[in-house]
């Protein structure tokens, strides 16, 4: 189909709504992201609500887990190491970027490889990489596990906070306060894990889910073939509609990477909590490169009093704009809540592509 | 690629065959080794009568045209880029700031803060790039400035350029209005995505180059049509987005671009894709934005198109009657959002 016909073929399964209102879940940060520079929104009806899920890492990272990043970076000749969109997360009181700012030795990083030159270029340093992210990034951090240990590199050490997906979307299907009606896969992982994968969704909860990719027209088609099913105008059933990136059964090798480093754990969540089997743990074989262990560091997970609706959001039960927060005192320039620090959080990208706050509109007026 | 240009640079050394000279300190003091370097360095390359004289001001006769006045610094990081270095920026960025105000170049200054250590072959490499943008835009060299810091009070080399112009006479800026057309002169991000890769080893192999450019051809190449140019922007820092929220703030007055007309290179389009930055925020540094009153975009579109610098160039959307001075995009699937002014920092030194 080309793009005028997907197009039209969406305008005409609007016509099959009659009133009823449907509640559609992209799980994947890029998708949210995706999803408001394309418009579609602004095409929708108003009964076509699209709900951000918990896709985004920096979203879903506790705040303990800042805060160990930042005792870390306080310790002497330590190097800490991290992506760039970690940052400005605030854990309790700070932010990697606030610490920095004071002085500690944090470096922004853009791929692992980097970090492996860092640790060799720092041998009388102890460079400590916190690594979060899905099983996107999984296998990438697994690599960079398996060469610091075969480069001989004993002054590098790891933090992650790398989590499983399927889990969480398990735990939002079983809430039914959020009354969610079909959901879009995250793709990116889909491609590591395969389409399969996401199956569950459609066979033990009952509704319609697709895997699609990230340009307009990709998520235009998954809308679209998500309403014919959901209007009863096609059976329901689970999709892949991004096989030009992810196959049935996804990448064995970074799946391999992940199960040779990686074991499954109970992982924390901000503003969601413990799940289990979420995270992804360095495994026995590779325990002694985990910092946390190194620098005896206890982790335990709690979260700080943020009356800000992150939480809500990230479970799809409330969209950004219904907090109170949200566009005057939380902005991307100083976001009180996760979902407003990543370019790839909600209220983030609602911010930067919708108007709505400003001229109290719905932002498809504009 | 970082290979090709370190290897480029290598045989650039190799030819002159002064493999280790650097910078000294001596070489700002204003001593005889300052004058052998402005000799050997500046004049060898800025060949021209009214720079050698030396004096502390260089004077020349004003004109019945109006004439237009401005200056810019250069700090780019990385010095060399695909496409260009800080030389030939630091011309063709002021030779675009006068040409925004419908203005081709007469005079310009060179002042150069250099750090202590910098290769003088290196030196020689920006300092031609300079010369050959002067000598294809008939630009001037009239008066310059060489400083030394000590090592770590600068990073490597930074260069100031100011420039005179004369206006056009055809070129009468005014208010702008609804219906009013923007015309880009050719293909966004280019240079912005060319600095990310140098900057940024991603491992993507493309003949992809900045765009640095003069862009001084347009005001003659538009001759009589200027007169339908209400304004002219140069969208560097921050790219087109950054550029146009400036005009639309300034005119109080809400613009709509249509998605399917911006120039992308599907290059640029990928680099921005890796790395999270809409191309619509990359900068430029051989493009302009043109604002040309309602009904004449096409008109004026043919002669910006006829120049070898604009063949990409495309009409990309119009003001609309919306007061609040915003930036609406009608997407690539009829979808509508808008293009918010920058938040936070994207890059450090692009220019």
């Amino acid at each position: 189909m080309n793009d005028n016909k997907i197009i039209e073929r969406l305008n005409r399964s609007f016509e099959y709504l009659s009133g009823q209102s449907i509640r559609i879940m992209e799980v994947c940060g890029t998708h949210t992201r995706a999803i408001l520079k394309s418009g579609i929104r602004y095409i929708l009806p108003k009964e076509v609500l699209l709900l951000s899920g918990p896709g985004c890492p920096v979203c879903v990272t506790p705040e303990s887990y800042i805060d160990i990043a930042i005792s870390i970076s306080d310790i002497k000749d330590v190097i800490l190491v991290t992506f760039g969109d970690m940052m400005r997360v605030k854990g309790t009181y700070n932010s990697l970027s606030d610490k920095k700012a004071q002085g500690s030795k944090i470096t922004v990083v853009y791929s692992p490889e980097d970090v492996l030159n860092i640790a060799v270029n720092n041998r009388d340093k102890l460079v400590v990489f916190a690594a979060a992210g899905f099983e996107t990034t999984a296998p990438l951090i697994a690599v960079t596990v398996k060469l610091a240990r075969s480069r001989g590199l004993d002054n590098l050490f790891f933090l992650t906070a790398l989590k499983r997906i399927e889990p969480v979307i398990r735990f939002i299907l079983q809430d039914e306060r959020n009354k969610i009606n079909a959901m879009i896969c995250p793709g990116h992982v889909a491609s590591i894990i395969g389409a399969e994968h996401f199956r569950f969704i459609t066979e033990e909860f009952g509704i319609p889910a697709v895997v699609c990719g990230f340009e307009s027209q990709d998520i235009a088609a998954g809308i679209c073939l998500l309403l014919e099913q959901l209007t009863g105008k096609r059976r329901v059933e689970f999709m892949n509609l991004y096989k030009r990136c992810v196959s049935s059964t996804g990448n064995a090798i970074a799946q391999r990477m992940i199960y040779e480093v990686f074991d499954t754990a109970d992982g924390d969540w901000r503003g969601i909590g413990t799940i289990r089997n979420s995270a992804l743990v360095l495994n026995d074989k590779y325990e002694q490169l985990d910092a946390a262990k190194r620098f005896e560091i206890k982790t335990e997970q709690y979260s700080s009093a943020v009356n800000c609706l992150c939480s809500e959001i990230l479970l799809g039960l409330k969209l950004p704009k219904e907090c109170s927060l949200f566009g005057s005192v939380c902005t991307p320039e100083h976001p009180t809540g996760p979902c407003m620090v990543s370019a790839e959080g909600a209220c983030a990208a609602y911010f930067k592509y919708e108007t709505y706050f400003r001229f109290g509109g719905d932002g498809r007026n504009g | 690629m970082q290979h090709t240009l370190s290897m480029k640079l290598t045989s650039g050394l190799g030819e002159m065959g002064e493999m280790d000279e650097k910078i000294r300190l001596s070489h700002g003091d204003g001593g005889v080794e300052t004058q052998r370097l402005i000799k050997n360095v500046f004049y060898q390359h800025f060949n021209d009568p009214l720079s050698k004289s030396m004096p502390d001001s260089f004077v020349f006769e004003a004109r019945q045209n109006q004439l237009a006045y401005t200056t810019d610094s250069f700090v780019v990081k990385p010095i060399f880029f695909r496409g260009g270095d800080i030389g030939k920026l630091a011309i063709c960025g002021t030779i675009n700031d006068l040409a925004t105000a419908g203005a081709t170049p007469l005079f310009l200054s060179a002042s150069f803060i250099i750090e202590e250590g910098f290769s003088i072959e290196k030196l020689h490499l920006i300092v031609k790039s300079m010369s050959d943008i002067c000598r294809q835009t008939g630009a001037k060299i009239a008066t310059g400035d060489t400083k030394v810091v000590e090592r770590g009070s600068a990073d490597g080399l930074f260069i100031n350029t100011s420039g005179i112009g004369i206006v056009s006479e055809y070129y009468k800026p005014s208010q702008v209005e609804p219906g009013d057309e923007i015309i880009v002169t050719g293909g966004i991000g280019e240079h912005g995505a060319s600095i990310l890769l140098d900057r940024y080893d991603l491992g993507i192999e493309t003949d992809l180059e900045s765009d640095c450019a003069p862009m001084c051809f347009l005001i003659n190449g538009l001759g009589e049509n200027l007169k339908h140019v209400k304004l002219m922007k140069d969208p560097t820092r921050g790219g087109i987005a950054t550029a146009l929220n400036e005009i639309a703030a300034e005119q109080k007055l809400d613009l709509e671009l249509d998605e399917r007309t911006i120039p992308v290179k599907s290059e640029v389009q990928a680099i921005g894709d890796m790395l999270g930055i809409d191309p619509l925020y990359l900068a430029c540094e051989g493009r302009m934005l043109i604002v040309v009153e309602k009904g004449c975009g096409e008109k004026v579109l043919h002669h910006i198109k006829a120049l070898d610098c604009c063949r990409e160039a495309r009409i990309i959307g119009q003001f609309t009657s919306g007061h609040h001075g915003m930036i609406y995009m009608k997407t690539l699937i009829g979808g509508r959002r808008i293009i918010p002014i920058l938040e936070g920092q994207m890059l450090p030194r692009i220019c």
